[in-house]
């Protein structure tokens, strides 16, 4: 079996030409290639709000006025209701040694 | 340095068997590759675990419509020849590719189906052309062939030269070696011997010579 090069590749000579990567020109050859039927493939992205990991539930009632300075704390900061407990509840166990 | 794209809408036509003869080959011969792998298959991603991985290569995987350009812009400039391994269908991938190409070669068996299809590839390079007013050089590999040459492989070859069509010599010949190499991983050099092997290792060294030859040309 042979085992050597067959030729040698001079790095020098190897040329790569300017090529316009600007999202015009990519542009541009995607309509070429969809008028050919080259289209978009690939599974694009689920649209809209990824689900939630917070899947786990508490069953608490607690005093209207409570739950309103809940409601309105989680409004404030833009998180769920469920943030503020999982933060009360991080307090507690720091408080009680937990 | 140069960005090869290996596309044909055509599936089985032998892209990822080109794409890796060509970079074992053109390694094997002192360039550092990079081969990116497109196809949803995986072909190259396979042959690269079948391992012993020869030196100078290096292969992507999962490389998507998203992020094929800046793949290829990021190893188009550091001093080693890209690959790319399309999937074998009409896709925007491929229309993205072929935008940053500096070669495609387009393999096809010498058969009228191939041809006819793999015919759109070279289409939508002279589309591209004109979209982008950059020449994109290009020219067809037949694989998978006899040794006693098909009138319809004769017929075929005779009516893409007469289209202007480059056709690169030689095609690259049905061989045990390089359909065993994605059996054994590396290159033709470092897998256990399958059929005649000095005579795949010409076959494909000259393919890869004449693919270099084309690719000093340009500029």
């Amino acid at each position: 079996m042979s085992d050597g090069k067959a030729f040698n590749i001079d790095l020098g000579r190897l040329k790569s030409r300017e090529k316009d990567r600007s999202p015009q020109a990519i542009e541009k050859a995607e309509r070429a290639g969809e008028d050919l039927g080259f289209v978009a493939r690939e599974a694009q992205k689920r649209r809209g709000r990824r689900p939630s990991p917070r899947t786990g539930q508490v069953h608490a009632k607690v005093m209207p006025e409570i739950s309103d300075e809940i409601a309105n704390e989680a409004k404030r900061r833009g998180v769920q209701q469920g943030v503020i407990i999982e933060e009360a509840w991080a307090l507690y166990k720091e408080k009680s040694g937990i | 340095m140069p960005t090869v794209v290996v596309a044909s809408p055509k599936g089985g036509a032998g892209k990822s068997t080109t794409a890796i003869l060509l970079g074992t080959e053109l390694a094997h011969a002192g360039a550092s590759v990079v081969m990116l792998d497109c196809d949803p298959n995986h072909s190259l991603t396979l042959w690269a675990d079948r391992g012993p991985f020869p030196d100078r290569i290096e292969v992507l995987s999962n490389v998507t419509e998203s992020d094929i350009v800046k793949t290829i812009k990021q190893y188009d400039t550091d001093g080693q020849i890209v690959i790319v391994d399309l999937e074998g269908v009409a896709s925007r991938l491929v229309s993205r590719a072929i935008s940053q190409a500096d070669l495609v070669i387009t393999p096809m068996r010498a058969t009228t189906l191939d041809a006819t299809i793999g015919v759109r590839a070279l289409q939508l390079i002279a589309e591209e052309e004109e979209a982008l007013d950059r020449k994109i050089p290009h020219a067809v590999v037949f694989t998978m062939t006899k040794a006693i040459r098909s009138k319809q492989h004769s017929g075929i070859a005779e009516s893409l030269a007469g289209q202007g069509v480059d056709l690169i010599e030689p095609p690259l010949m049905e061989r045990a070696a390089f359909s065993a190499i994605f059996e054994f991983g590396g290159n033709l050099r470092t897998m256990p011997a399958q059929g005649n092997m000095d005579a795949a290792i010409e076959n494909a060294a000259t393919f890869a010579q004449a693919v270099y030859k084309r690719l000093t040309e340009g500029g």
